[in-house]
Protein backbone atom coordinates (compact mmCIF):
# COMPACT_ATOMS: atom_id res chain seq x y z
CA UNK A 1 0.00 0.00 0.00
CA UNK A 2 1.18 3.45 -0.85
CA UNK A 3 2.55 5.50 1.79
CA UNK A 4 0.66 8.81 2.90
CA UNK A 5 3.40 11.28 4.12
CA UNK A 6 1.96 14.81 4.93
CA UNK A 7 4.56 18.15 4.36
CA UNK A 8 4.74 21.26 6.15
CA UNK A 9 6.08 24.24 4.98
CA UNK A 10 8.88 23.87 2.73
CA UNK A 11 11.03 20.38 3.89
CA UNK A 12 14.67 20.57 2.76
CA UNK A 13 15.26 19.01 -0.98
CA UNK A 14 16.85 16.15 0.11
CA UNK A 15 13.59 15.21 2.24
CA UNK A 16 11.75 15.90 -0.84
CA UNK A 17 13.99 13.70 -2.72
CA UNK A 18 14.41 10.71 -0.54
CA UNK A 19 9.60 10.66 -0.42
CA UNK A 20 10.14 10.53 -4.50
CA UNK A 21 12.50 7.68 -4.58
CA UNK A 22 10.39 5.62 -1.85
CA UNK A 23 7.24 6.25 -4.02
CA UNK A 24 5.04 7.84 -1.74
CA UNK A 25 2.18 9.81 -1.66
CA UNK A 26 2.83 13.45 -1.05
CA UNK A 27 -0.27 15.63 0.74
CA UNK A 28 0.76 19.49 1.26
CA UNK A 29 -0.74 20.12 4.72
CA UNK A 30 -0.40 23.66 4.19
CA UNK A 31 -3.10 23.83 2.00
CA UNK A 32 -6.83 22.82 2.09
CA UNK A 33 -7.26 19.41 1.64
CA UNK A 34 -10.47 18.21 3.18
CA UNK A 35 -13.50 19.37 3.50
CA UNK A 36 -14.29 20.11 7.44
CA UNK A 37 -14.92 23.06 9.06
CA UNK A 38 -11.86 24.78 10.47
CA UNK A 39 -13.95 25.00 13.98
CA UNK A 40 -12.80 21.32 14.48
CA UNK A 41 -9.41 22.09 15.09
CA UNK A 42 -10.82 24.38 18.38
CA UNK A 43 -9.58 21.34 20.22
CA UNK A 44 -6.06 21.91 19.71
CA UNK A 45 -5.42 24.82 18.76
CA UNK A 46 -6.84 28.33 20.12
CA UNK A 47 -9.56 30.03 17.21
CA UNK A 48 -6.78 33.13 17.19
CA UNK A 49 -4.43 31.76 15.23
CA UNK A 50 -2.60 31.54 11.34
CA UNK A 51 -5.32 30.17 9.73
CA UNK A 52 -2.79 28.31 7.40
CA UNK A 53 -1.67 26.07 10.63
CA UNK A 54 -4.73 25.57 11.27
CA UNK A 55 -5.47 23.85 7.82
CA UNK A 56 -2.41 21.68 8.92
CA UNK A 57 -4.10 20.47 11.98
CA UNK A 58 -7.71 19.97 10.13
CA UNK A 59 -5.74 17.95 7.33
CA UNK A 60 -3.83 15.92 9.90
CA UNK A 61 -6.95 15.03 11.79
CA UNK A 62 -8.23 13.96 7.91
CA UNK A 63 -5.75 12.51 6.64
CA UNK A 64 -4.85 9.02 7.87
CA UNK A 65 -1.19 9.73 7.17
CA UNK A 66 1.77 8.18 8.10
CA UNK A 67 3.72 10.24 8.57
CA UNK A 68 4.34 13.94 8.69
CA UNK A 69 7.40 16.21 7.80
CA UNK A 70 7.03 19.43 9.50
CA UNK A 71 9.54 22.43 8.51
CA UNK A 72 10.41 24.25 12.33
CA UNK A 73 13.18 26.22 11.26
CA UNK A 74 14.10 29.48 10.22
CA UNK A 75 12.04 28.40 6.89
CA UNK A 76 8.94 28.20 8.33
CA UNK A 77 7.94 30.26 11.83
CA UNK A 78 7.77 29.32 15.04
CA UNK A 79 3.90 28.68 14.79
CA UNK A 80 4.79 25.72 13.17
CA UNK A 81 7.25 24.39 15.83
CA UNK A 82 4.56 24.68 18.53
CA UNK A 83 2.00 22.59 15.95
CA UNK A 84 4.67 20.16 15.56
CA UNK A 85 4.59 19.61 19.40
CA UNK A 86 0.22 19.81 18.50
CA UNK A 87 0.53 16.86 16.14
CA UNK A 88 2.99 15.16 18.26
CA UNK A 89 0.47 14.75 20.71
CA UNK A 90 -2.18 14.64 18.55
CA UNK A 91 -1.78 11.94 16.08
CA UNK A 92 -0.03 8.19 16.84
CA UNK A 93 2.31 8.61 13.72
CA UNK A 94 5.99 9.92 13.35
CA UNK A 95 6.61 13.56 12.88
CA UNK A 96 9.59 14.56 11.32
CA UNK A 97 10.95 17.92 12.52
CA UNK A 98 13.03 19.41 9.68
CA UNK A 99 14.63 22.52 10.13
CA UNK A 100 15.67 23.52 5.71
CA UNK A 101 18.55 25.67 5.10
CA UNK A 102 18.96 25.01 1.72
CA UNK A 103 20.28 28.07 -0.63
CA UNK A 104 20.81 26.73 -3.50
CA UNK A 105 18.57 28.52 -5.43
CA UNK A 106 16.43 26.50 -7.78
CA UNK A 107 15.34 29.57 -10.46
CA UNK A 108 12.52 31.63 -9.81
CA UNK A 109 10.64 31.19 -13.22
CA UNK A 110 6.91 31.39 -12.37
CA UNK A 111 7.42 34.86 -10.15
CA UNK A 112 8.32 36.47 -12.74
CA UNK A 113 6.27 35.22 -15.86
CA UNK A 114 3.10 36.69 -17.30
CA UNK A 115 0.19 34.31 -16.06
CA UNK A 116 -2.75 34.63 -13.92
CA UNK A 117 -1.49 35.06 -10.42
CA UNK A 118 -3.89 32.25 -9.20
CA UNK A 119 -2.18 30.26 -11.60
CA UNK A 120 1.02 31.25 -10.84
CA UNK A 121 0.30 30.51 -7.29
CA UNK A 122 -0.83 27.21 -8.05
CA UNK A 123 2.04 26.05 -10.08
CA UNK A 124 4.60 27.66 -7.42
CA UNK A 125 3.08 25.61 -4.05
CA UNK A 126 2.54 22.24 -6.09
CA UNK A 127 6.25 22.77 -7.25
CA UNK A 128 6.77 21.85 -3.42
CA UNK A 129 5.73 18.70 -3.91
CA UNK A 130 9.10 18.20 -6.90
CA UNK A 131 12.39 18.13 -6.03
CA UNK A 132 13.69 19.27 -9.26
CA UNK A 133 12.48 22.67 -10.34
CA UNK A 134 10.62 22.27 -14.05
CA UNK A 135 12.16 24.51 -16.57
CA UNK A 136 9.72 27.68 -16.32
CA UNK A 137 8.10 30.42 -18.83
CA UNK A 138 10.21 33.38 -20.18
CA UNK A 139 9.76 36.23 -17.68
CA UNK A 140 7.40 39.34 -18.40
CA UNK A 141 8.24 42.95 -17.48
CA UNK A 142 6.64 43.51 -14.19
CA UNK A 143 3.31 45.73 -13.60
CA UNK A 144 2.11 45.11 -10.40
CA UNK A 145 3.78 42.97 -7.22
CA UNK A 146 2.28 40.54 -4.83
CA UNK A 147 4.82 39.95 -1.71
CA UNK A 148 4.30 37.36 1.09
CA UNK A 149 3.09 33.78 1.52
CA UNK A 150 0.62 32.07 -0.41
CA UNK A 151 -2.55 32.84 1.12
CA UNK A 152 -5.15 30.70 2.92
CA UNK A 153 -8.04 32.24 0.50
CA UNK A 154 -6.45 31.92 -3.26
CA UNK A 155 -9.63 34.03 -4.41
CA UNK A 156 -8.09 37.51 -3.63
CA UNK A 157 -5.43 36.31 -6.15
CA UNK A 158 -7.66 36.80 -9.28
CA UNK A 159 -7.43 40.80 -8.62
CA UNK A 160 -4.54 41.35 -9.63
CA UNK A 161 -2.92 41.65 -13.20
CA UNK A 162 -1.35 38.67 -14.77
CA UNK A 163 1.85 40.60 -15.13
CA UNK A 164 1.93 40.59 -11.11
CA UNK A 165 5.70 39.60 -10.31
CA UNK A 166 5.33 37.50 -6.93
CA UNK A 167 7.86 38.62 -4.41
CA UNK A 168 8.80 37.35 -0.21
CA UNK A 169 8.21 34.08 1.04
CA UNK A 170 6.42 32.75 -1.87
CA UNK A 171 9.52 34.01 -4.44
CA UNK A 172 11.77 31.59 -1.53
CA UNK A 173 9.35 28.93 -2.01
CA UNK A 174 10.11 28.76 -5.60
CA UNK A 175 13.66 28.55 -5.39
CA UNK A 176 13.15 26.12 -2.70
CA UNK A 177 15.24 28.44 -0.55
CA UNK A 178 13.10 28.90 2.42
CA UNK A 179 15.28 30.61 4.67
CA UNK A 180 17.13 33.27 2.40
CA UNK A 181 15.70 35.94 4.19
CA UNK A 182 17.50 38.47 1.61
CA UNK A 183 15.46 36.76 -1.31
CA UNK A 184 12.08 36.98 1.39
CA UNK A 185 12.90 41.03 1.91
CA UNK A 186 13.54 41.95 -1.98
CA UNK A 187 11.12 44.15 -3.31
CA UNK A 188 10.68 46.13 -6.83
CA UNK A 189 10.21 49.86 -5.51
CA UNK A 190 9.05 50.40 -9.18
CA UNK A 191 5.66 48.73 -9.13
CA UNK A 192 2.59 49.16 -6.78
CA UNK A 193 2.92 46.23 -4.10
CA UNK A 194 0.37 44.64 -2.55
CA UNK A 195 2.44 43.22 1.04
CA UNK A 196 0.34 40.42 2.19
CA UNK A 197 0.43 38.00 5.18
CA UNK A 198 -1.81 36.09 7.13
CA UNK A 199 -3.46 37.46 9.98
CA UNK A 200 -1.80 36.56 13.37
CA UNK A 201 1.46 35.06 11.03
CA UNK A 202 4.62 36.92 12.75
CA UNK A 203 5.67 37.74 9.07
CA UNK A 204 2.90 40.37 9.32
CA UNK A 205 5.74 42.77 11.23
CA UNK A 206 7.96 42.39 8.13
CA UNK A 207 4.71 42.87 5.48
CA UNK A 208 4.40 46.24 7.30
CA UNK A 209 7.70 47.30 7.51
CA UNK A 210 8.00 46.91 3.67
CA UNK A 211 5.05 48.27 2.76
CA UNK A 212 5.83 51.26 4.70
CA UNK A 213 9.57 51.62 3.30
CA UNK A 214 7.95 51.21 -0.41
CA UNK A 215 7.15 53.90 -2.37
CA UNK A 216 3.66 52.14 -3.54
CA UNK A 217 3.09 50.00 -1.05
CA UNK A 218 -0.11 48.24 0.44
CA UNK A 219 -0.07 46.18 3.52
CA UNK A 220 -2.71 43.84 3.48
CA UNK A 221 -3.50 40.96 6.19
CA UNK A 222 -6.10 38.25 5.84
CA UNK A 223 -7.65 35.05 7.96
CA UNK A 224 -9.64 32.25 7.02
CA UNK A 225 -10.89 34.32 3.89
CA UNK A 226 -10.37 37.24 2.07
CA UNK A 227 -13.60 39.90 3.33
CA UNK A 228 -14.99 42.66 0.87
CA UNK A 229 -12.78 45.22 2.68
CA UNK A 230 -9.87 43.56 1.59
CA UNK A 231 -11.10 42.77 -2.00
CA UNK A 232 -11.76 46.09 -2.14
CA UNK A 233 -8.33 47.56 -1.05
CA UNK A 234 -6.92 45.74 -3.59
CA UNK A 235 -9.11 46.90 -6.05
CA UNK A 236 -8.70 50.50 -5.17
CA UNK A 237 -4.85 50.16 -4.95
CA UNK A 238 -4.43 49.12 -8.33
CA UNK A 239 -6.88 51.13 -9.82
CA UNK A 240 -5.35 54.33 -7.96
CA UNK A 241 -2.22 53.20 -8.59
CA UNK A 242 -2.03 52.35 -12.12
CA UNK A 243 -3.74 55.58 -13.36
CA UNK A 244 -1.20 57.43 -11.14
CA UNK A 245 1.42 55.69 -12.67
CA UNK A 246 0.12 56.08 -16.50
CA UNK A 247 0.16 60.06 -15.61
CA UNK A 248 3.13 59.85 -14.72
CA UNK B 1 -26.82 60.77 -14.87
CA UNK B 2 -27.95 59.58 -11.71
CA UNK B 3 -25.53 59.32 -9.31
CA UNK B 4 -25.62 57.28 -6.31
CA UNK B 5 -23.78 56.49 -2.95
CA UNK B 6 -25.65 53.42 -1.31
CA UNK B 7 -24.81 53.97 2.69
CA UNK B 8 -25.24 51.42 5.48
CA UNK B 9 -27.99 53.85 6.72
CA UNK B 10 -28.63 56.23 4.43
CA UNK B 11 -28.37 56.93 0.47
CA UNK B 12 -27.04 59.89 -1.01
CA UNK B 13 -28.29 60.92 -4.16
CA UNK B 14 -27.28 63.41 -7.12
CA UNK B 15 -29.06 63.57 -10.54
CA UNK B 16 -26.55 65.47 -12.57
CA UNK B 17 -29.16 66.50 -14.95
CA UNK B 18 -30.79 69.06 -12.51
CA UNK B 19 -29.53 71.38 -10.39
CA UNK B 20 -30.66 70.20 -7.16
CA UNK B 21 -28.73 69.85 -4.41
CA UNK B 22 -27.94 66.06 -3.61
CA UNK B 23 -30.35 64.09 -1.34
CA UNK B 24 -30.09 62.35 1.62
CA UNK B 25 -32.81 59.07 2.13
CA UNK B 26 -32.55 56.61 4.60
CA UNK B 27 -31.96 53.27 3.08
CA UNK B 28 -34.84 51.20 4.46
CA UNK B 29 -36.99 53.99 2.63
CA UNK B 30 -35.50 53.20 -0.69
CA UNK B 31 -37.69 52.37 -3.17
CA UNK B 32 -37.27 48.08 -4.10
CA UNK B 33 -36.49 48.67 -7.75
CA UNK B 34 -34.60 52.13 -7.62
CA UNK B 35 -31.87 52.22 -10.05
CA UNK B 36 -28.96 54.43 -10.44
CA UNK B 37 -26.63 55.19 -13.33
CA UNK B 38 -23.24 55.24 -11.46
CA UNK B 39 -23.56 54.38 -7.95
CA UNK B 40 -20.59 53.26 -4.99
CA UNK B 41 -21.35 51.89 -1.37
CA UNK B 42 -22.66 48.58 -0.44
CA UNK B 43 -25.68 47.60 -2.95
CA UNK B 44 -23.94 49.76 -6.04
CA UNK B 45 -23.53 46.41 -7.54
CA UNK B 46 -26.76 45.50 -7.30
CA UNK B 47 -28.61 48.70 -7.79
CA UNK B 48 -26.38 50.63 -10.60
CA UNK B 49 -25.59 49.98 -14.05
CA UNK B 50 -22.10 50.47 -12.96
CA UNK B 51 -20.69 50.84 -10.11
CA UNK B 52 -17.19 51.49 -8.58
CA UNK B 53 -15.64 50.62 -5.43
CA UNK B 54 -16.10 52.69 -2.35
CA UNK B 55 -12.32 53.57 -1.78
CA UNK B 56 -11.68 54.66 -5.27
CA UNK B 57 -14.88 56.95 -5.31
CA UNK B 58 -13.69 58.37 -1.63
CA UNK B 59 -9.96 59.26 -3.25
CA UNK B 60 -11.42 60.76 -6.31
CA UNK B 61 -13.83 62.78 -4.44
CA UNK B 62 -11.05 64.13 -2.15
CA UNK B 63 -8.69 64.91 -5.43
CA UNK B 64 -11.76 66.84 -6.14
CA UNK B 65 -12.86 68.82 -3.60
CA UNK B 66 -9.45 68.83 -1.73
CA UNK B 67 -6.85 69.68 -4.37
CA UNK B 68 -3.86 69.55 -2.83
CA UNK B 69 -1.05 66.79 -3.40
CA UNK B 70 -0.65 65.72 0.51
CA UNK B 71 -3.59 65.20 2.69
CA UNK B 72 -5.33 62.23 4.64
CA UNK B 73 -9.17 61.93 4.03
CA UNK B 74 -10.86 60.01 6.09
CA UNK B 75 -14.23 58.74 5.57
CA UNK B 76 -16.87 57.69 8.88
CA UNK B 77 -19.91 55.87 7.58
CA UNK B 78 -22.36 54.06 9.86
CA UNK B 79 -20.91 50.51 9.20
CA UNK B 80 -17.33 50.78 8.70
CA UNK B 81 -14.43 53.51 8.23
CA UNK B 82 -11.63 54.23 5.50
CA UNK B 83 -9.41 56.36 4.76
CA UNK B 84 -7.06 57.56 1.79
CA UNK B 85 -3.39 59.25 2.20
CA UNK B 86 -1.81 61.16 -0.36
CA UNK B 87 1.91 62.44 -0.73
CA UNK B 88 3.07 64.57 -3.84
CA UNK B 89 -0.37 63.57 -5.38
CA UNK B 90 -0.35 59.93 -5.15
CA UNK B 91 -1.86 57.42 -3.05
CA UNK B 92 0.53 56.27 -0.29
CA UNK B 93 -1.58 54.63 1.73
CA UNK B 94 -5.40 53.08 2.28
CA UNK B 95 -7.33 51.28 4.75
CA UNK B 96 -10.83 49.88 4.75
CA UNK B 97 -11.21 48.80 8.50
CA UNK B 98 -15.22 46.79 8.51
CA UNK B 99 -14.61 44.51 11.42
CA UNK B 100 -12.63 46.16 14.33
CA UNK B 101 -13.60 50.14 13.28
CA UNK B 102 -17.37 48.84 12.70
CA UNK B 103 -20.60 49.70 13.46
CA UNK B 104 -19.73 53.46 15.01
CA UNK B 105 -21.49 55.87 13.09
CA UNK B 106 -24.38 53.61 13.75
CA UNK B 107 -24.09 53.19 17.05
CA UNK B 108 -23.60 56.46 18.02
CA UNK B 109 -26.91 57.62 16.23
CA UNK B 110 -28.64 54.49 17.70
CA UNK B 111 -27.15 56.08 21.14
CA UNK B 112 -28.71 59.51 20.75
CA UNK B 113 -32.09 58.06 19.78
CA UNK B 114 -31.73 55.80 22.82
CA UNK B 115 -30.80 58.23 25.61
CA UNK B 116 -32.09 61.10 23.58
CA UNK B 117 -28.98 62.96 23.05
CA UNK B 118 -28.52 66.16 21.09
CA UNK B 119 -24.58 66.03 20.59
CA UNK B 120 -24.89 69.63 19.61
CA UNK B 121 -25.29 70.27 23.24
CA UNK B 122 -22.31 67.82 24.88
CA UNK B 123 -18.53 68.97 25.32
CA UNK B 124 -15.58 66.99 24.58
CA UNK B 125 -14.95 65.16 27.63
CA UNK B 126 -11.53 65.40 28.71
CA UNK B 127 -10.44 61.46 28.97
CA UNK B 128 -12.37 58.70 26.63
CA UNK B 129 -13.29 55.32 26.41
CA UNK B 130 -10.03 53.10 24.78
CA UNK B 131 -12.30 51.25 22.44
CA UNK B 132 -12.04 50.43 19.12
CA UNK B 133 -16.10 49.38 17.60
CA UNK B 134 -19.37 50.27 18.21
CA UNK B 135 -20.33 47.12 19.29
CA UNK B 136 -17.74 46.41 21.90
CA UNK B 137 -17.63 49.86 23.25
CA UNK B 138 -20.79 49.61 24.21
CA UNK B 139 -20.41 47.81 27.84
CA UNK B 140 -17.98 50.40 28.48
CA UNK B 141 -21.22 52.87 28.76
CA UNK B 142 -23.14 50.45 30.70
CA UNK B 143 -20.22 49.84 32.91
CA UNK B 144 -19.55 53.71 33.48
CA UNK B 145 -23.48 54.34 34.35
CA UNK B 146 -23.71 51.47 36.77
CA UNK B 147 -20.33 53.30 38.60
CA UNK B 148 -22.32 56.95 38.46
CA UNK B 149 -21.49 58.60 35.66
CA UNK B 150 -24.34 60.09 33.79
CA UNK B 151 -25.64 58.72 30.55
CA UNK B 152 -24.78 61.94 28.72
CA UNK B 153 -21.46 61.79 30.31
CA UNK B 154 -20.49 58.01 29.33
CA UNK B 155 -21.69 58.60 25.38
CA UNK B 156 -19.47 61.30 25.19
CA UNK B 157 -16.84 59.40 26.33
CA UNK B 158 -17.58 56.91 23.99
CA UNK B 159 -17.83 58.93 21.23
CA UNK B 160 -14.49 60.28 22.10
CA UNK B 161 -12.89 57.13 21.86
CA UNK B 162 -14.40 56.09 18.59
CA UNK B 163 -13.29 59.42 17.69
CA UNK B 164 -9.14 58.67 18.21
CA UNK B 165 -9.58 54.82 17.43
CA UNK B 166 -10.32 56.27 13.92
CA UNK B 167 -7.60 59.03 14.29
CA UNK B 168 -5.21 56.25 15.02
CA UNK B 169 -6.29 53.93 12.01
CA UNK B 170 -5.55 57.32 9.93
CA UNK B 171 -2.36 57.42 10.81
CA UNK B 172 -2.64 60.16 13.70
CA UNK B 173 -2.05 62.82 10.76
CA UNK B 174 -1.94 66.90 11.98
CA UNK B 175 -4.68 67.48 9.73
CA UNK B 176 -7.74 65.24 9.00
CA UNK B 177 -9.78 65.74 5.80
CA UNK B 178 -13.30 64.26 7.41
CA UNK B 179 -16.42 62.95 4.89
CA UNK B 180 -19.65 61.42 6.21
CA UNK B 181 -22.46 61.92 7.95
CA UNK B 182 -20.20 62.56 11.43
CA UNK B 183 -18.92 65.57 10.22
CA UNK B 184 -22.19 67.28 11.16
CA UNK B 185 -22.15 65.43 14.73
CA UNK B 186 -19.53 68.36 16.73
CA UNK B 187 -18.60 65.96 19.74
CA UNK B 188 -17.23 63.57 17.19
CA UNK B 189 -15.27 66.57 15.22
CA UNK B 190 -14.24 68.00 18.39
CA UNK B 191 -13.01 64.75 19.95
CA UNK B 192 -10.49 64.71 17.45
CA UNK B 193 -6.80 65.76 18.64
CA UNK B 194 -5.95 67.29 15.07
CA UNK B 195 -7.17 70.04 13.01
CA UNK B 196 -10.21 68.75 11.25
CA UNK B 197 -11.52 69.87 8.25
CA UNK B 198 -15.25 68.61 7.39
CA UNK B 199 -16.25 68.35 3.78
CA UNK B 200 -19.62 66.47 5.12
CA UNK B 201 -21.03 63.75 3.62
CA UNK B 202 -21.26 64.00 -0.50
CA UNK B 203 -17.70 62.94 -1.07
CA UNK B 204 -17.76 59.89 -2.56
CA UNK B 205 -20.46 61.31 -4.91
CA UNK B 206 -17.81 63.91 -5.90
CA UNK B 207 -15.61 61.21 -6.45
CA UNK B 208 -18.68 59.35 -8.85
CA UNK B 209 -18.86 62.89 -10.48
CA UNK B 210 -15.24 62.97 -11.22
CA UNK B 211 -15.54 59.09 -12.91
CA UNK B 212 -18.30 59.90 -14.48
Amino acid sequence: MTERVGIVGIPPRSVITDLHRRRVLIFDLDEPQVRASLDLTASHLPRVYCAVLRTVVLNAMHLHLDCIYIDVGPGKCDCALHVSTILKNMLDIPIHCTRNQDMEGAGIPLCRTRMPLLAKMTGITAGVLEPEPEKGPAACRPTAGFWGVPPRDFSLLTLFPDTTHVYGWTRCMENKTPADLELESYVNPNVPTVFFAQSFCAKTALAKFLADQHPQGLYLDCDVTAGSSARAKIEAFFELSHSLFSEK
Amino acid sequence: MLLADFGTSYCKLLDTETDRAPEVIATRDLEVGFMADLATGHNAARRSKQSINELTALARGGEKIIGGKDFVLLDCGSRDIKFVRYAEGRVVDMGWNAECGASMGFTIELLAKYYDLDYGEIAVPDTGFSITCGVLGMSNIFDAVISGLSETEAVAKFVRGIARNAYRFAGSPERLYLSGGLCDNPLFVGSFPCNVISLGRFVLLAGLQASR
